[in-house]
């Protein structure tokens, strides 16, 4: 985790207010979606943080989710939030 | 230096621009009435003016993921579990200073694709799409300074964000998801499905070319499948979302195996409540996540009052997973959440509130008779709503969100009419509404007043201080012309007066039905309106008007493209009657062959693609156990036939009339050349653009067309109380809103004419060759159905009103007439007060709509040169308010050009 390069869109403090910026609920403040975090950062659950997540390697931003009872398993994306998915499995 | 066309109309004594009944003062005029909305709502709108239209996958991919994981099981089943899904994963999104919550998506301004619905509008784009997926570009302020212009809309692609229909902004690493999505639906979606079975109508030929040509302007089947309509939130507040569960269940039972006596669908009951079921479970996810949210915010907020803040929200939306709402704030929570929900369940344009001051008022009376809250806790709530309304988008194509709605989503909410026991509506609550629409002046809700003679005369002269901040509402409805409508087309479903009075305008201002429920609270009863339509977004819509007549002229065949759209009539026309027996004969094969194929598409939606959770909200869904698809609600006869060009339609029949058929001053053959060569104008094409105000001469035209072009502009027109003229409009509208009546929906109703242009009379018009009224190609129409074409109204406001009242306007949903006001025309109370008159002037003439923009044309000459100044300027469109900097270029010149009075 520690060598990954986050921006504020991976933050669970960051509330989208559209696809090219958020508000900070910690530092109560509008902040671009991709500029880097400060030390407040917080991982938000996403896709690609999921154990179940099992990246494309032909195509871009694709991959499957090894957890979905789908056969085959069903396509998922990494940038996906996941806060609210209740088989996510923190990496 | 070539001509322009606004000198050649000057020339002819009218004007774009024209100023009647007066001057306008050399300054520009700013709007009188100036209010403000209160401290917390100013942030969260501040908020919204700086948010682009934004779009992701979520919903779209647990829907999807579901929905093909349960083949074979029963549709509506099927459906509702993917609904469930896809409800019970959106992520919450909650913004400091709120206090009523939710959101279509994981945005403040936020919206998805319905690829199960139509895909091919951005799989078309496929590879454009998937190389800017492929860009890794860096951040750029230029390209960002662009968007101001735009408003919200995502016109162009920049950094990590792809612009979709020239609307949506959605990050580039989703892109890749969104097309896997499209893809699994292609074949499968209503679009698609239903392309491949209206291929099987006769006439299937015809239609395409109808479409191609542009003579009518999309399909509605699978574009907005519903909307232009009137929800219903009377069950969740009367029973809460546990309460529904438990009335389903205990029906399931009752009907489990039972077709008492329906062997057709009789069965299906069972599977209804079962999807109503599995709907609710989703909502109840989906509020309990937010109610979540709200707790986690309220755990790490440092400052008191917002920490209080969010364990209030979180502590309300606890108890309304389950429970019916005990306070004014909770049912207004209630139906914000269930607003959005059924705006998630399909892609709808036009799913009105309704009547919020008659639904919201027995806990506002009980809450402040209690001493639970003010007037101005309330004020600043309606205040609120109006920016969680404004923020709702509609993710369809460029054509539809663009070209008909100008993205609006037509929120609109109704106030005044009757109670059932036909006393005035306008209740203390009512007052409020209209003032939170003034303070906190926002596109949405749209305000359509339900004007009848007992409404207060301090409620009317209230409505006229708030048209006066230029929000261009509350546009007037006339309650009895509604009335009459309602029982003369819904009588055979059992529309009674009672029910009559209880009707709301659905979508911008489309007459729908509704009924009354009773509403129990702390063991007060009261009857609260609510809708019991289906939609009116449906059935054949838009037809031009001119374009028709372009087509009759020219012996079928479209004169800007040069193909056959319907087979040749070779009639000589050398009578008036043969050529409006020709022009009838075409507009009833356009009408018929749409039916015919949008009857199939709407079929393909409601075998697979049903309304489950609006369904069960609208009475009697949830008595009969059928949901729309089964003609579950009580009112079926929805569907219906647009037209578009109106005016321009009746201005041109009447210049062919005068110049060719009556005076024989030019022969047909002469005319038609003048169009076809644009009397000797470039073609909008050729100067690349579409507005009035451009339109010049060709530069080696020499006067070829000068005398005929300046008869033409000169003959009768519209709106000068001019019987030549004014008996055309009449004649047709005899004809066409009996016509609509003799073609069959697919729920075996009869359709009704629909009289609104909404953005299509600029769409359609840069269609369509110059016309005889003097028109120019690719220009636009008259806009709406009874407004005169910009500059040739040359005898006031009322003579406009005459000219559109020769005919019973409760033979069609409605009607829509715009006029555009100089605020000096209405200062002070004695402007109010003239304004108010003339409006009831209207009315008593029967007259069914009018809307009102106050506005100097000045201000809007400015903001086109430089909007960067105007991003919060409104302006009334056409049945619609919208921020000026979101309209496209020639619906501006358009409203510019149009007549502005000076004084009424």
């Amino acid at each position: 985790m520690s060598d990954e390069k986050y921006v504020h869109k991976d933050c669970r403090n960051y509330a989208p207010i559209d696809v090219r910026k958020g508000f900070c609920h910690v530092h109560k403040k509008e902040v671009p979606a991709d500029t880097e975090v400060c030390a407040k950062f917080e991982r938000i659950a996403k896709c690609r943080y999921c154990k179940n997540f099992c990246a494309d390697k032909e195509k871009i931003e694709l991959g499957v989710c090894e957890a979905s009872m789908s056969k085959p398993k069903f396509v998922a994306y990494p940038d996906m939030v996941a806060v609210t998915c209740e088989m996510y499995k923190e990496t | 230096m070539a001509k322009k066309f606004s000198e050649i109309m000057a020339e002819t004594g009218q004007s774009l621009e024209y100023q009647a009944g007066g001057k306008a003062p050399e300054k520009i005029v700013d709007r009188e009435v100036q209010w403000k909305p209160h401290p917390r709502v100013q942030k969260l709108k501040d908020i919204y003016m700086n948010t682009l239209s934004s779009a992701n996958n979520e919903f779209s991919y647990w829907y999807t993921r579901e929905y093909f994981m349960h083949d074979n099981e029963v549709p509506v089943v099927r459906r509702a579990m993917a609904l469930k899904t896809a409800f019970s994963h959106l992520t919450p999104v909650i913004f400091p200073g709120e206090l009523l919550t939710m959101r279509k998506a994981a945005f403040f301004r936020g919206s998805f694709p319905m690829p199960w619905l139509s895909e091919g509008f951005y799989m078309a784009k496929e590879d454009e799409f998937y190389q800017e997926a492929l860009k890794r570009g860096s951040a750029s302020v230029d390209e960002h300074s662009k968007f101001g212009q735009g408003g919200g809309n995502v016109t162009k692609s920049f950094d990590k964000v792809v612009s979709i229909a020239g609307k949506f902004g959605m990050r580039q690493e989703e892109i890749p998801v969104l097309l896997e999505l499209a893809k699994m639906w292609y074949g499968k979606s209503v679009d698609d499905l239903g392309n491949k079975y209206e291929q099987m109508v006769p006439d299937y030929e015809v239609k395409e070319a109808i479409m191609r040509n542009i003579v009518c302007m999309f399909d509605s089947g699978f574009t907005l499948p519903q909307g232009r309509e009137v929800i219903n939130y009377y069950y969740p507040l009367e029973y809460g979302f546990d309460g529904i569960i438990e009335m389903a269940k205990e029906l399931k039972d009752k009907v489990a195996g039972r077709a008492d006596g329906d062997g057709i669908i009789g069965m299906n009951r069972l599977y209804n409540y079962e999807a109503v079921i599995l709907a609710v479970e989703g909502m109840q996810a989906w509020v309990n996540n937010y109610a979540k949210e709200a707790r986690r915010l309220e755990a790490m907020e440092s400052d008191a009052q917002q920490k209080k803040e969010y364990g209030d929200m979180a502590e309300r939306l606890e108890w309304l997973v389950h429970n019916k709402p005990r306070t004014f704030i909770e049912a207004f929570q209630m139906i914000e959440t269930l607003h959005l929900a059924v705006l998630n369940e399909d892609a709808i344009s036009g799913m009105s509130p309704g009547r919020i001051g008659q639904i919201l008022y027995p806990w506002y009376e009980q809450d402040i008779e209690a001493g639970r809250i003010t007037d101005d806790e309330v004020l600043e709530l309606l205040e609120l709503d109006r920016v969680v309304k404004t923020s709702i988008d509609c993710f369809a194509s460029m054509g539809v969100v663009g070209g008909v709605l100008s993205g609006n989503t037509f929120n609109t909410v109704s106030i005044g009419g009757l109670t059932k026991d036909g006393k005035s509506a306008a209740n203390p609550l009512e007052y409020l509404v209209l003032k939170a629409a003034g303070t906190n002046a926002m596109p949405q809700s749209t305000l359509a007043l339900l004007y009848d003679e007992k409404l207060p005369d301090d409620f009317l002269m209230l409505a006229a201080d708030v048209i006066k901040t230029g929000s261009g509402y509350p546009a007037f409805m006339n309650n009895r012309v509604a009335q009459d409508f309602l029982m003369s087309h819904y009588g055979h479903e059992g529309m009674n007066l009672e029910d009559a009075r209880a009707w709301a305008i659905g979508g911008c201002l489309e007459t729908s039905g509704c009924c009354w429920k009773p509403l129990h609270l702390n063991g007060k009863e009261y009857f609260i309106p609510g809708g019991a339509g289906q939609p009116t977004s449906v059935g054949v819509h838009f037809i031009a008007q001119p374009k028709v007549l372009e087509l009759t002229l020219f012996n079928g065949v479209d004169a800007r493209t040069g193909e056959k759209v319907f087979e040749p009539h070779n009639s000589k026309l050398e009578s008036f009657e043969e050529l409006f027996e020709q022009y009838k004969k075409y507009w009833q094969k356009t009408v018929d062959v749409l039916d015919l194929c949008n009857n199939i598409q709407h079929d393909i939606w409601r075998k697979n693609n049903m309304a489950v959770i609006n369904s069960f909200m609208k009475p009697d869904c949830l008595d009969t156990g059928h949901l729309i698809n089964e003609k579950g609600y009580r009112y079926n006869a929805t569907f219906n036939v647009e037209n578009s060009g109106n005016i321009t339609w009746v201005n041109s029949m009447a210049a062919l009339k005068k110049l060719v058929y009556d005076d024989k001053e030019v022969s047909l053959e002469e005319m038609k050349k003048a169009m076809k060569d644009n009397f000797g104008f470039k073609s909008a094409r050729d100067i690349g653009s579409f507005s009035l105000m451009d339109q010049e001469k060709k530069d080696d035209s020499g006067n070829k067309y000068d005398e005929l072009h300046f008869k033409c502009l000169q003959a009768p027109k519209y709106g000068n109380d001019d019987p030549y003229v004014d008996s055309i409009l009449e004649d047709w509208e005899n004809f066409f809103c009996r016509d609509c009546w003799t073609y069959e929906s697919l729920y075996g109703e009869p359709l009704y004419a629909c009289q609104i242009s909404v953005s299509t009379h600029g769409a359609m018009g840069a269609a369509t060759i110059a016309s005889a009224d003097g028109r120019l190609d690719g220009t636009t129409f008259a806009d709406a159905s009874m407004s005169a074409y910009p500059g040739t109204d040359k005898n006031g406001p009322y003579a406009v009103m005459k000219s559109a009242t020769v005919w019973d306007h409760s033979l069609s949903q409605n009607s829509q007439l715009n006029l555009k006001l100089h605020p000096s025309s209405i200062k002070g109370e004695e402007g109010s007060r003239k304004l108010v008159d003339m409006t009831r002037a209207y009315m008593r003439m029967g007259g069914f709509h009018v809307q009102y923009n106050v506005v100097d044309s000045k201000v809007l000459k400015d903001a086109q040169r430089n909007p960067q100044n105007y991003r919060d300027l409104m302006v009334r469109v056409a049945g619609f308010t919208q921020y000026w900097v979101e309209i496209g270029k020639q619906v501006q010149d358009e409203l510019i050009a149009r007549t502005e009075y000076e004084g009424i």
